[in-house]
C-alpha cells in the first residue's frame, strides 16, 4: 500500500505551488487548516488564485502577507470576534487586491459542481443583486489573468423552460485543496466527524489534495468502520499528522476556538504594523507546527478541549454551563 | 433580589423577534439577536419551531450562544449535520414545493425603502470607503425565503438607495422582483430595529412604521430614517415582562455574548 504520509514542510513544499488556484476547507472559525496556512506563509509561497469559500482568519493571513493575487470572496470574517476580516478589508479599501464577489451559496455550489465534474453550473441565484450587476474583476482584466474564468457568469435561457432567465456559472478548476480532518490513515483515507462543510467536494475537485489530521491511524483501523469515512485514499496526495492543526479554529469533538488568539488577532490586524508583529510571534517566530504548539503551551491547549456531551469547552465559557 | 423590570433596546428586540416566530415555522437564524430571539421563542412562545443555519446544521437547539453559524455550539446540538449545499437545496425546494413554513433573518449595513439590503461594501464597489464581509448565505436566503431584516436604526443606514444590493428585497416596488427574475411570492416581511418594527405596504411595497417601543417614538423613527416613512399606522409595542428579561439574561445569554446590559 502506498504511504502518503509527509511532514507538513514537505507536503507544502511539494504540493503547494506559486500561482495555484487554492482552496481551504472548513468554515470561518471552524476546522480551518491553520497549521498548513502558517507553513505556506513560512515557505514564502504566493500569487494564489483564492477560491476562498466561507473564509476567516486563514485567508486574512494570506491576504495580509500579500500572497493572494486574486481573491474570490463570498464572506470573510471571524464572526463575533472580527466581524469583517481586517487585512481583507484594508486591501480592498486600498485597491491592492483583485477581488470578485459571489454568494456563499454560489461558492459552495461551484465547488460542488467541480466535484461532480459538471461543465457549468445553472442557478436561480444572484438575480437582481449587485452580484450580477457588478463585476469585481472586469471582463477585460479577466482575459489577461491566468486561471480566472473569462466571464463572472452569463445569463442563459432555461432550455427546459424557455423564457426563464437563469444564471450560468463557470466551474472552478482547483489546483490545490487543503483540509483538516479528524482521522486519516497512511494510504490517504480520511474521516471527518461532524459537518463536512464542503471539504469532501474540494478534496475531490482539486488536482492536489493535502489532508492534515488530528490523529493518524492505521489503514486497518480506518477500515473497521467505513461508515465513518469521508474521502478515499486515492483522492489524497499527502497526509500530514498535525494535532491541533486547526488551532485557533474549532475541531468538532476535539477542541473549541481559542478566543484569546482571536481577540489578540482582532487588535493586531487593525494595523499593518500590528499584523506583522503578530505574524512574527505566531508564524515566523517558530519553525514548525510542533514549535507553535510548544509556544502555546499545554495548559492553553487543554483548556480548549471539548467537554464531552457539551460539544464545546466548558472551561472557555465558565458560568454558562448549568 | 435581582430586578428585571428594566430592559435594554436589544432585549426588547429579542422579545419582538421571539413573538413573531410561529410554532410551525422553520427559522433560518444567523448569529446575534436572531439566535437569542429564536431561542426565546423555543423556550417560551413557540416550542415547536425549528432552527436551521446556512452552514447546513438542521433543527438546532443550542445550549450556549453560538458566535458563528458553523460553531460547535450549533453542531453538537442539532438533528442533522448537512453540508452547505444541501441547506441551499432545502431552501430552494421549500419554494419549489410552495411551502410557506420558512422564515429567515438577515442583517446588513444599509437598507432602502423597499427592503433591499447591503452587506457588501459602502461607497464605490471597486474602491469602497468601507468594505464589509460579503453576502455569505444572505443572497440566496433573500432570493427564496421570506425575510426579517435586523438593523440598527440610523439615518445613514436607512437610506433612499443602497450602495450595493447584496440581498434583494422588493427591488423598486410592486412587481420589482418578477421583473428581476426573482420569486415574486417571497420577499422581506419586515425590518426590526432598535426603534421599532417596519413593514412593507401590500400594494406599493414601501416601508412603513408598524410599531414602536415604549422607549422610542414615531418621531425618532422619522428623524433616523433618510427616506420618507409613513408612521400613521404605528402602534406601541408592549414592553417585555420581567420574567422574559430574566430568561434572556439568566438562561439564554448569561455570558452576554450578544445582548449587552450596560
Amino acid at each position: 500500500m502506498v504511504n502518503k504520509v509527509y511532514s507538513l514542510k514537505d507536503a507544502v513544499a511539494k504540493f503547494v505551488e506559486d500561482g495555484d488556484r487554492l482552496t481551504l476547507g472548513g468554515f470561518t472559525t471552524n476546522k480551518k487548516p491553520y497549521a498548513a496556512v502558517h507553513e505556506i506563509l513560512r515557505q514564502g509561497k504566493k500569487d494564489f488564485i483564492a477560491e476562498a469559500g466561507p473564509a476567516g482568519g486563514d485567508w486574512d493571513l494570506l491576504i495580509g502577507e500579500g500572497r493572494v493575487k486574486v481573491y474570490i470572496n463570498c464572506y470573510t470574517a471571524n464572526p463575533r470576534l472580527t466581524n469583517i476580516s481586517r487585512r481583507f478589508r484594508d486591501a480592498i479599501q486600498k485597491g491592492t487586491l483583485i477581488f470578485e464577489d459571489y454568494s456563499q451559496d454560489v461558492s459552495v455550489l461551484m465547488a460542488h459542481a467541480a466535484a461532480l465534474g459538471l461543465p457549468f453550473l445553472p442557478v436561480r441565484l444572484m438575480m437582481g443583486s449587485g452580484l450580477t450587476d457588478k463585476w469585481g474583476i472586469s471582463k477585460e482584466l479577466r482575459q489577461t489573468l491566468d486561471k480566472v474564468p473569462k466571464d463572472k457568469f452569463v445569463y442563459i435561457d432555461n432550455p427546459f423552460n424557455p423564457g426563464e432567465k437563469i444564471v450560468a456559472l463557470p466551474v472552478p478548476k482547483i489546483d490545490t485543496a487543503i483540509i483538516h480532518v479528524h482521522q486519516a490513515s497512511p494510504d490517504g483515507t480520511a474521516r471527518i466527524f461532524g459537518s463536512e462543510f464542503n471539504d469532501i467536494d474540494i478534496a475531490m475537485a482539486a488536482k492536489k489534495t493535502i489532508i492534515t489530521c488530528e490523529e493518524l491511524i492505521s489503514n486497518e483501523e480506518i477500515r473497521r468502520d467505513p461508515s465513518k469515512n469521508s474521502i478515499p485514499g486515492f483522492c489524497t496526495d499527502a497526509v500530514v499528522h498535525s494535532p491541533y492543526g486547526a488551532h485557533p479554529s474549532q475541531c468538532y469533538h476535539y477542541y473549541d476556538y481559542d478566543i484569546q488568539y482571536f481577540k489578540e488577532y482582532d487588535v493586531a490586524s487593525k494595523t499593518e504594523e500590528g499584523f506583522k508583529k503578530f505574524l512574527n510571534k505566531y508564524v515566523y517566530g517558530v519553525s514548525s507546527h510542533e514549535e507553535y504548539l510548544e509556544m502555546l503551551g499545554s495548559n492553553r491547549l487543554l483548556k480548549l478541549k471539548v467537554t464531552p456531551g457539551l460539544g464545546f469547552s466548558a472551561d472557555l465559557s465558565k458560568g454558562a454551563v448549568k | 433580589m435581582t430586578d428585571y423590570s428594566n430592559y435594554t433596546n436589544e432585549e426588547i428586540q429579542v422579545d419582538t423577534i421571539a413573538k413573531l416566530i410561529k410554532d410551525d415555522q422553520i427559522v433560518i437564524v444567523g448569529t446575534g439577536l436572531p439566535i437569542l430571539g429564536a431561542s426565546l421563542a423555543k423556550k417560551v412562545y413557540s416550542p415547536n419551531c425549528r432552527l436551521i443555519v446556512e452552514s447546513g446544521l438542521m433543527d438546532c437547539d443550542p445550549i450556549e450562544v453560538p458566535r458563528s453559524v458553523g460553531d460547535l455550539r450549533f453542531m453538537q446540538h442539532c438533528a442533522v449535520q448537512w453540508p452547505n449545499v444541501r441547506f441551499i437545496g432545502f431552501e430552494i425546494n421549500e419554494w419549489i414545493h410552495g411551502n410557506g413554513r420558512v422564515i429567515a433573518f438577515i442583517g446588513g449595513a444599509q437598507v432602502d425603502q423597499y427592503g433591499n439590503v447591503n452587506s457588501t461594501s459602502l461607497g464605490d464597489y471597486h474602491l469602497p470607503y468601507f468594505r464589509l464581509s460579503g453576502s455569505g448565505g444572505a443572497n440566496g436566503i433573500a432570493t427564496f425565503c421570506n425575510t426579517i431584516i435586523i438593523m440598527r436604526h440610523e439615518r445613514r443606514k436607512f437610506i433612499e438607495k443602497v450602495d450595493y444590493i447584496t440581498s434583494p428585497g422588493w427591488m423598486d416596488g410592486s412587481g420589482g422582483r418578477e421583473k428581476n427574475a426573482l420569486p415574486g411570492d417571497r420577499g422581506p416581511m419586515m425590518v426590526i430595529s432598535d426603534l421599532g418594527v417596519m413593514k412593507f405596504d401590500e400594494k406599493t411595497k414601501r416601508m412603513y412604521l408598524a410599531g414602536y417601543y415604549p422607549k422610542s417614538s414615531p418621531e425618532m423613527v422619522i428623524e433616523n430614517t433618510a427616506f420618507e416613512i409613513d408612521v400613521s399606522k404605528a402602534v406601541e409595542i408592549k414592553a417585555p415582562s420581567p420574567e422574559i428579561i430574566r430568561i434572556i439574561r439568566e438562561e439564554i445569554d448569561p455570558n452576554q455574548v450578544f445582548a449587552k446590559r450596560h
